[in-house]
């Protein structure tokens, strides 16, 4: 049954090559087969989710095992990341009814293919294709509004994203040169140990800040606030929420099977922090809502990461939760927001002018801060209890800073919304069906998610001891027996 | 200013980046699983050309996806130069009779040379990429030699579409007949002969026609917008 989720990849990109030639026949009505394809895709996640059950599986393709082909990993955390990608991008499908561009939905189709790519592969060199796939196509997306801004803000994405998957593919080399691999599975046996010196590091290094250009990792994430205030609001919600996130797993990846050493985590540890601070003072200090938000990612980002940094269970488990969170509230945060891609000041007595809408967006904002019971305080929770069960203690006063000053500028922001004040009426809020269901829905499951809030934890503790098992990611991936010319090294 | 420190940046990184390559032997890597396709691609794909066996079969996803990426750049480079399909005034100069008769005399044996490194992929260096590419010069050729001769935008793309759609159902076959996607199938038939290698030969050929017109594509709508 998991052998069919190789169709995750496969038909998004059939669609997309076929797409400009349907459209001709179609016409508006061609953006409906990309609704079609994603419901399918959810289909066939569903069906594979139980039969994958507790022991992962793997995908051959071309039928070669696994050192001399490529292989897909299949196991709960990457159908999670499946799972969730498909919901959001189905949300924010852009599927309109005049004016519509076939090429649009061609991007969108090729991104998704990126991005399940990226998330299934077990392959170095394939996720890398599938990285550089989302990012080309994530260019496109950019600059769709055909502004002079947007280009602008496209062209610096592309090129500090160029420079990214320069450093990537360098790591990759540099690996590949010294073990004459790029299995994942395959390098675990060897890397760890085996290339425990200056060019291991260098390796590591050059991939997390590869795949940080993405990750909105602290040094490569200069691009985020220009692109995130400037290019069209579902294509900003899908790469704040999905996209980066997608980032963040494969650095996960990285830091666990292949160089799991105390000084990259240090290194990672460093960067979050460094990315939490700035982030959230950036934030602070910005005058439009969406540069707000964009800043605020940023931040979530570098929290992410000092989770995944602890690189014990309980920080997986916290950063995985991190993750989801903002990866379901990102987007409606930024839908919510994109109407009023203004000043701040100008926002003076929103609640008046369009009550549900702020409201929606406070309770957002909320649980985004780490207010319980909302969702984001267990997650944030979660990290914290993590940082103090390894003596992380400056880590935790810095976090607990951050989100003195998150609050500082979020509670601005809701004193502004909330002013007895006079609205004139072309700056109302107006949310419609357009965007209203995917925000309606995000938030619903959100808030539902409280719940089962239990078993929700139960689950997520199955992950973070699935994705920290080595041993078994190894010997899925490999049979048992082959330790293919370790000794050569 | 921003210019000093973006010139201290790039030194500095060219530094590192030195100072890592350098010390590494050439061609003394371990190869662990360049040595297992070395001694095992014959039998299992037919390819007699080896690079062919590990860009088709061993690691045919990546092709696919690199494929995939091409097409994207196009796309987005589409919309960025939007769809100002004008219609043709013929006033643009020719390049001279010469390089017009040239170009036609060129056009036919550049096809068959593009068709040559396409299908004798499998056995000799070259292959889908390559020959694309020269597929896609020859109509660049006649263009630039004489702007008359436009490509038929609608045309290539069909072409583009259907061999796009001819590589991924090459591979969901062999998904349907023996549940894995983009194993070769087909008689792999003799080692070095023109038919042989099964399905490798017709992915290529699907590769080709794609990167061709692909790449045809590019240059009509380049050459629309600077009209």
């Amino acid at each position: 049954m998991q052998d069919s989720l190789i169709l995750l990849v496969v038909l998004p990109l059939l669609l997309a090559f076929l797409l400009p030639v349907i459209a001709r026949y179609l016409g508006n009505l061609s953006g409906l087969t990309g609704s079609l394809l994603l419901l399918f895709n959810i289909l066939l996640l569903a069906n594979a989710w139980n039969s994958v059950g507790y022991s992962p599986k793997v995908i051959l393709l071309g039928g070669f095992a696994a050192p001399l082909g490529i292989v897909f990993y299949i196991d709960k955390l990457n159908m999670l990341f499946a799972i969730l990608t498909t919901i959001i991008a189905l949300l924010l499908w852009p599927c309109r009814t005049h004016n519509t561009d076939v090429r649009e939905y061609v991007l969108w189709l090729l991104l998704l293919a990126g991005c399940y790519g990226v998330i299934l592969s077990g392959d170095l060199f394939n996720i890398y294709v599938f990285y550089e796939l989302l990012a080309v196509a994530s260019y496109g997306l950019v600059t769709l509004p055909a502004t002079g801004a947007s280009y602008i803000a496209g062209f610096r994405y592309l090129m500090i994203s160029a420079l990214g998957s320069a450093f990537a593919l360098l790591g990759i080399a540099l690996i590949y040169s010294f073990t004459g691999s790029v299995n994942i599975a395959h390098l675990a046996q060897i890397i760890p140990d085996h290339l425990h010196h200056i060019w291991g590091y260098s390796a590591a290094l050059l991939l997390i800040i590869g795949f940080g250009v993405k990750a909105e990792l602290f040094p490569v994430n200069f691009w985020v606030a220009e692109v995130y205030s400037h290019a069209d609001k579902r294509v900003t919600a899908l790469l704040a929420g999905v996209v980066s996130k997608i980032a963040v797993l494969i650095i996960l990846r990285f830091i666990i099977l292949l160089f799991p050493w105390q000084d990259i985590f240090n290194f990672l540890l460093l960067l979050g922090i460094i990315g939490v601070i700035v982030g959230e003072f950036a934030a602070f200090y910005a005058q439009d809502l969406l540069r707000l938000l964009a800043f605020s990612s940023i931040a979530q980002s570098g929290l992410v990461i000092i989770a995944f940094a602890c690189a014990t269970e309980a920080g997986i488990m916290a950063g995985i939760a991190l993750a989801i969170h903002h990866l379901l509230l990102k987007p409606a945060l930024f839908l919510l927001a994109s109407h009023c891609d203004r000043s701040i000041n100008d926002l003076a007595g929103l609640a008046k002018s369009s009550p549900w809408a702020s409201a929606l967006f406070v309770i957002l904002a909320l649980s985004l801060l780490g207010v319980p019971p909302l969702p984001g305080f267990w997650a944030k929770l979660l990290l914290l209890q993590s940082l103090m069960a390894e003596q992380y203690l400056l880590l935790l006063v810095l976090v607990l800073l951050a989100t003195i000053v998150e609050a500082a500028y979020l509670f601005r922001l809701f004193m502004l919304f909330y002013q007895r004040q006079e609205m004139p009426e072309q700056k109302r809020i107006t949310i419609q069906g357009q965007e209203l269901y995917p925000v309606i829905t995000l938030s619903g499951i959100l808030l539902l998610g409280l719940f089962f809030l239990p078993l929700f934890m139960d689950s997520l503790r199955e992950i973070a001891m699935q994705t920290s098992n080595i041993e078994a990611y190894i010997n899925t991936v490999l049979g048992k027996v082959q330790h293919i010319g370790e000794g050569n090294i | 200013m921003q210019r000093w420190t973006t010139i201290l940046f790039l030194t500095g990184l060219s530094i590192v980046l030195f100072a890592i390559i350098t010390p590494l032997v050439l061609g003394q890597s371990p190869m662990l699983v360049g040595k297992l396709i070395n001694a095992s691609a014959v039998n299992d794909t037919g390819a007699a050309n080896l690079v062919t066996a590990v860009v088709l079969a061993y690691r045919g996803l990546d092709t696919l996806g690199e494929l995939a990426i091409l097409f994207t750049a196009a796309t987005a480079i589409g919309i960025i130069l939007g769809t100002t399909d004008k219609t043709q005034t013929t006033s643009s100069p020719t390049a001279g009779f010469i390089v017009a008769t040239a170009a036609k005399v060129l056009f036919p044996l550049l096809l068959v040379f593009a068709l040559y490194i396409i299908l004798h992929g499998h056995l000799t260096p070259g292959g889908g990429f390559q020959g694309g590419a020269v597929l896609a010069a020859a109509f660049f050729l006649l263009t630039l030699a004489d702007s008359g001769n436009n490509i038929k935008h609608k045309v290539t793309q069909v072409i583009e579409a259907l061999a796009g759609t001819a590589f991924i159902v090459l591979g969901l076959v062999s998904f349907a007949l023996q549940g894995v996607f983009l194993q070769p199938w087909l008689d792999k038939g003799e080692l070095g002969s023109l038919f042989s290698a099964g399905s490798l030969p017709l992915l290529y050929l699907a590769l080709g026609l794609k990167v061709g017109a692909e790449l045809a594509n590019l240059l009509s709508s380049l050459a629309n917008v600077e009209k």
